[in-house]
């Protein structure tokens, strides 16, 4: 990138100004893609390596997860995964068959004696070894995102997605203790992370949304999930942090309430289902907006047709800032590598500003 | 009671009135009630309007399932009345999420419409290899085969299990629909399907036209 790691460079686009550039900006860049990168293995404990290729690709953050899920591969890496898996451990022959813990193929709570019986306590030990051993290993001006928060999909995964949605309606005190016991763990980890001066920003990852618009009513969100997206954002607000959001899908009608719980940034603007030059328009002046390089693009596209995806974004989307480069969820490992560069590369030839496309 | 009974027993379906139904259902069959058309006319109906809401995103997933339990509380008391005839689901349904997916979201919404249309749906659940479905529709021989996929990189899997289908002489015997957030009906086309539905709404007018 030729410059240096700077977190101002995100924080600004988040005011909506211009910067030096559009940033580049992703939640995940998945390890064979990092490796691919640096010419070396990346693997999810090789900190330092991670670090480098954060730099060296030209972003102004390394993004560190902490909370009970983990973004990407969501449940098989993360904390409420290793909890559940040694409760199965214990009690089930076939605990090592991934379908009896992996809450992508299973769930927990049905009622309120599973919901009583749960392992809260086992599931709020979280760890922030990573979040320590970076400090002094951060360029100067570098920041951490903190990729925590999950409220919404950790709850409907623990309650299993029919059963969460029936009971919302016909138990619905159930769904609101389960809301509120899996943010007070977010919460926690959150008041950690506060305390730290390296951590420049807060990010949630927790799709609301399907590409036809929300997962369950606005009503039930404003109701049960947006209060605790509420006191969050207020929450870094004090401590002058971000508060980023992440969500698959058509988020039309939720981006008021999204705006008005305080969300500063939000990401990744689904190309499958929104217009990010129309969102661009209405929202604008109120919300920065991250992505929406198609991740299909970057999968079967040519890198001729990623450069125009990402010349057309930052002529139509950047100018007056509030806005960051990046791709339409995460960069999976099944992006070709080349599609990937393309999109960076486009983004450092084309994202000066002032731009001049 | 008068005819207003289908109407107000649509209303209740509609409405998620699941405490309320078995009370309604019950004095109906008290009552003498057409129960084929009390059914049809009654109870399939309101889940057609159910499924028209949730396309146009009137009503989402809780309240649409709401309905679906409410539709079965409902059925659960007039079935054991009627006669073998009456009972015949409209053809039988399997369903899966094709291999390298495990997303089941949008699978089990269409489960439960095709169910409350008065389908037979049999569940294969997700992830599944084209050999275990190849397997299982050989021994269950439905009507129609729904596979769904959320990835992008799953999608190829549904062109292997028709052209398996095709291979093992199974495919003229049922019809293929597909569906999932990045499928469309062109896509549908030129893998060999026979159908694709763009939601669980969709997919019951499709599997209408199957049968």
């Amino acid at each position: 990138m030729g410059s240096q790691p700077d977190f101002e460079n995100i924080r600004i686009a988040a005011k909506h100004k211009e910067g030096k550039r559009v940033p580049l900006c992703e939640v995940l860049v998945e390890y064979p893609i990092q490796s691919q990168f640096l010419g070396r293995p990346v693997t999810s404990s090789d900190l330092e390596a991670q670090l480098e290729f954060w730099i060296k690709a030209g972003y102004d953050f390394i993004p560190l997860s902490v909370g009970m899920m983990n973004p990407g591969k969501v449940t098989e890496e993360s904390s409420i995964s290793k909890v559940i898996r040694e409760i199965m451990l214990k009690d089930t022959p076939d605990a090592e068959d991934k379908k009896s813990w992996n809450l992508e193929y299973t769930h927990f709570i049905d009622n309120r004696a599973d919901f009583e019986n749960f392992p809260w306590d086992i599931a709020e030990k979280l760890d922030f070894s990573k979040f320590y051993k970076i400090k002094d290993l951060l360029p100067e001006k570098m920041k951490v995102i903190a990729v925590s928060g999950k409220i919404f999909t950790l709850t409907w995964m623990l309650m299993g997605f029919n059963n969460f949605a029936m009971s919302l309606i016909m138990d619905e005190q159930l769904v609101a203790d389960v809301f509120r016991k899996v943010a007070e763990i977010q919460f926690k980890a959150l008041e950690e992370i506060f305390g730290m001066s390296h951590v420049g920003a807060v990010w949630v990852v927790d799709d609301i949304a399907f590409g036809t618009g929300p997962m369950i009513s606005p009503q039930a969100f404003r109701d049960h999930v947006f209060p605790w997206y509420r006191e969050m954002a207020k929450r870094c607000h004090d401590k002058d942090l971000l508060f980023l959001m992440h969500s698959d899908g058509n988020l039309t009608a939720l981006m008021e309430d999204i705006i008005d719980m305080g969300v500063d940034v939000l990401q990744p603007i689904d190309p499958t289902c929104m217009n990010i030059v129309e969102v661009k328009k209405t929202y604008g002046d109120r919300l920065c907006l991250v992505g929406n390089v198609s991740n299909e693009l970057l999968r079967s596209g040519t890198q001729a047709d990623v450069e125009e995806r990402v010349k057309y974004l930052i002529k139509n989307v950047g100018p007056g800032g509030g806005y960051c480069i990046g791709s339409g969820n995460s960069v999976p490992d099944w992006a070709k590598f080349e599609n990937y560069m393309a999109m960076r590369e486009s983004a450092i030839t084309y994202g000066e500003y002032p731009i001049r496309l | 009671m008068a005819m207003g009974y289908l109407d107000e027993i649509k209303g209740a379906i509609i409405n998620g009135k699941y405490k309320e139904i078995e009370n309604m259902v019950s004095q109906l069959i008290k009552d003498d009630v057409d129960l084929k058309q009390l059914i049809n006319e009654g109870m399939i109906a309101a889940m057609d309007v159910v499924g028209e809401k949730f396309a146009n995103s009137e009503i989402f997933v809780p309240e649409m399932l709401v309905s679906a339990v409410t539709m079965q509380k409902g059925l659960d008391l007039i079935k054991p009345l009627l006669r073998g005839e009456e009972t015949e689901p409209k053809g039988t349904i399997v369903m899966c999420t094709v291999k390298g997916d495990v997303h089941d979201i949008g699978k089990n919404l269409v489960d439960m419409m095709l169910e409350g249309a008065g389908f037979k749906v049999i569940d294969l659940g997700v992830d599944l290899s084209v050999d275990q479905l190849i397997e299982r529709v050989t021994e269950i021989q439905p009507d129609i085969l729904g596979l769904s996929a959320l990835l992008t990189t799953s999608m190829p899997q549904m062109k292997k299990a028709i052209d398996a289908l095709d291979a093992q002489g199974l495919r003229k015997k049922m019809k293929v629909m597909v569906g999932g957030a990045p499928v469309d009906r062109k896509f549908a086309e030129a893998i060999g399907a026979d159908g694709y539905g763009a939601n669980a709404s969709e997919a019951v007018k499709l599997a209408r036209t199957f049968v």
